[in-house]
């Protein structure tokens, strides 16, 4: 299904762009904040301060220094998107063999629930949860998983699926390979591809999600996030503070997404079985 | 055979079940939710109440009803009382609603008819130079969020130029024709609209692309082609229609999630729909409010995916064979 893969992946731009990116950015978000010199809860200096040799991006309105805050923000929202993607991909992954590989009820079982689940609004959920009881960030973002896991499901079922009754399984089976063995050693591997595509895909729907409850002030106003950033500095807009105080968290933000984007499509370009098979 | 007025009501029934079951939910929320609207409104305040004013404050804006009652009260349109608003959840929910609509509607529209259209030419002409800086435009147009572009685009062409107004739907108090009316409306709905098309038009465009390069490879194009058929025919008549249905799909479900999708933009742009009321009702705590637009967002999506299954049918008569 994708012997080809590596050679041909190489050469595709948008997937060197967006690893290119994803690895910047990253890079910045884990390493950055061990780098700068200001932790970004201190509120010690002159508010409103352009950018000076000391503070590169200047200083917002509450007397912080934006380069520690926007570093710092980076990294809660990156993490977010990572705690998502994992459970989502591992949720989703584990229902959609599960269900492929048993059928019969568990499979009936757990595609309806699927279908349940796809038709609960995420965001009113994050948004209700997030408002009344304010939850750690983790816990939103295992919600999130929670609530996004059938799309995963439902795409690696379908290619579990068509892979159940091929000669190799088949022969495997034949052989008298347990439901594990089979599962593990040829199931899982062999769908690797579709793991990638829908991380990918789950992180940039969950670093958007991040984002927007921050924007909305929905998260703890303590915790650092690119979100929160935007939505405090559109607050200032009338001071020329926007070319370092706004426009920053707005790139890194659009970085991350693209980054996450461009990986998603050069996957899905690369490894869809439709367009595999019609080349 | 079964008859086809049996077909067309068969899911009706499962979706009549699943909106009793959220209504019922809804009916609970106050309940599981802690806090409430007057410890959130005096915490902050100067006045401090005593354990007798409090309990009997609580008393007041909390209603003690059955689930009969609620079920009724909701057919009649009334939803309870907004403490925070001082105005019944009905009347601000109508209010907003329109807005809502124009502003969600008109971009969802605009995008899926211009991504489908765009998608199907580009996609005939796969390989071109401009197909391909137009699927990189799109490409990198995908990943920029709506935060980001409404941010940027109220900065820019409301704040620092002034070419459009920052807030709200139309200008207040204004005295004007209809004619003039529309246009302000227009006007307020321009940058908003922007942010959303840009935001919803790429995805649209990606899929109807990479769709129909999929079927322009069967061979009933061919046939199409060899019959000699003009070239429009063939991409609309024959091929586009195949294409089609990831697109309803999508349409469907973003339409579905409508309130939440405007959330974001409204916010940005303080244009007072649905999004900007339930944000607003959450800072306060304003529980009927919350209730009632939280209900009417999931009886949404029921009822457009009721209508989607509906749809399927009459696009693909695949589908109606299967079931």
């Amino acid at each position: 299904m994708h012997l080809d893969a590596g050679p041909r992946i190489k050469k595709d731009p948008w997937f060197i762009i967006g690893s290119t990116l994803l690895v910047l950015v990253f890079f910045g978000a884990f390493i950055g904040p061990l780098l700068v010199p200001w932790d970004p809860h201190d509120t010690g200096f002159v508010p409103l301060s352009p950018p000076s040799a000391h503070h590169w991006l200047g200083i917002n309105d509450g007397g912080m220094d934006i380069l520690s805050e926007l570093l710092w923000g980076l990294r809660n929202t990156v993490v977010f998107g990572l705690i998502a993607a994992i459970a989502g991909l591992i949720l989703g992954g584990g229902i959609g063999l599960v269900s492929a590989w048993m059928g019969g009820w568990i499979d009936q079982f757990f595609m309806r629930l699927a279908d349940i689940v796809l038709a609960i609004p995420a965001v009113m959920i994050l948004i209700l949860l997030a408002a009344f009881f304010r939850p750690p960030s983790a816990v939103l973002a295992l919600t999130l998983a929670a609530l996004t896991w059938p799309t995963t499901a439902r795409g690696i079922r379908a290619q579990a699926l068509t892979l159940k009754n091929s000669l190799h399984i088949t022969a495997a089976r034949r052989m008298g390979g347990s439901n594990r063995y089979v599962i593990f050693r040829h199931l899982m591997p062999e769908l690797f591809p579709l793991y990638l595509i829908n991380f990918a895909a789950k992180i940039r729907m969950a670093v958007f999600m991040e984002a927007s409850l921050a924007f909305l002030g929905l998260f703890d106003p303590a915790q650092k996030s690119l979100g929160l950033m935007i939505s405090y500095a559109l607050k200032y807009y009338y001071l020329d503070i926007w070319a370092n105080w706004l426009v920053p968290p707005i790139l890194l933000l659009s970085l991350l997404i693209m980054g996450a984007t461009f990986l998603t499509i050069s996957l899905e370009k690369i490894f869809d079985p439709r367009l595999q098979e019609s080349v | 055979m079964r008859t086809r007025q049996h077909k067309w009501s068969r899911p009706v029934f499962a979706y009549l079940a699943a909106a009793l079951i959220l209504v019922y939910l809804s009916y609970l929320l106050p309940q599981l939710l802690p806090g409430d609207f007057v410890t959130a409104m005096y915490a902050g305040a100067d006045v401090s109440l005593n354990a007798l004013q409090e309990a009997e404050l609580k008393a007041y804006f909390l209603d003690n009803q059955t689930f009969g009652e609620y079920l009724g009260n909701l057919v009649r349109l009334d939803w309870g009382y907004s403490a925070a608003f001082f105005a019944p959840v009905s009347t601000l929910f109508f209010a907003a609603l329109p807005w809502t609509i124009v502003l969600m509607g008109t971009a969802h529209i605009l995008s899926s008819f211009l991504g489908f259209f765009l998608g199907v030419e580009a996609a005939w002409r796969r390989g071109s130079l401009v197909e391909k800086s137009g699927v990189g435009t799109m490409t990198v147009l995908e990943g920029i969020p709506e935060i980001c572009t409404g941010a940027l685009l109220l900065l820019v062409f409301s704040l620092h130029l002034g070419w459009f107004p920052a807030a709200g739907a139309q200008t207040a108090y204004a005295e004007q024709t209809t004619f003039q009316w529309v246009l302000d409306v227009l006007h307020h709905l321009t940058l908003p609209l922007i942010t959303l098309v840009a935001a919803y038009f790429p995805g649209n465009f990606l899929l109807a692309r990479a769709g129909m390069v999929m079927v322009l490879k069967k061979q009933f194009v061919l046939t199409a082609k060899a019959k000699g058929l003009p070239p429009g025919r063939v991409r609309y008549a024959h091929a586009a229609r195949n294409a089609l249905l990831p697109l309803v799909t999508r349409f469907g479900l973003r339409f579905a999630f409508m309130v939440t999708g405007a959330l974001v933009v409204e916010t940005i742009f303080s244009y007072p729909g649905l999004g900007t009321l339930l944000f607003n009702a959450i800072s306060m705590r304003d529980l009927p409010l919350i209730q009632g637009i939280v209900l009417f967002a999931s009886l949404m999506v029921l009822v457009v995916n009721l209508c989607m299954e509906w749809v399927y049918t009459l696009l693909d008569p695949r589908v109606s064979h299967a079931s």
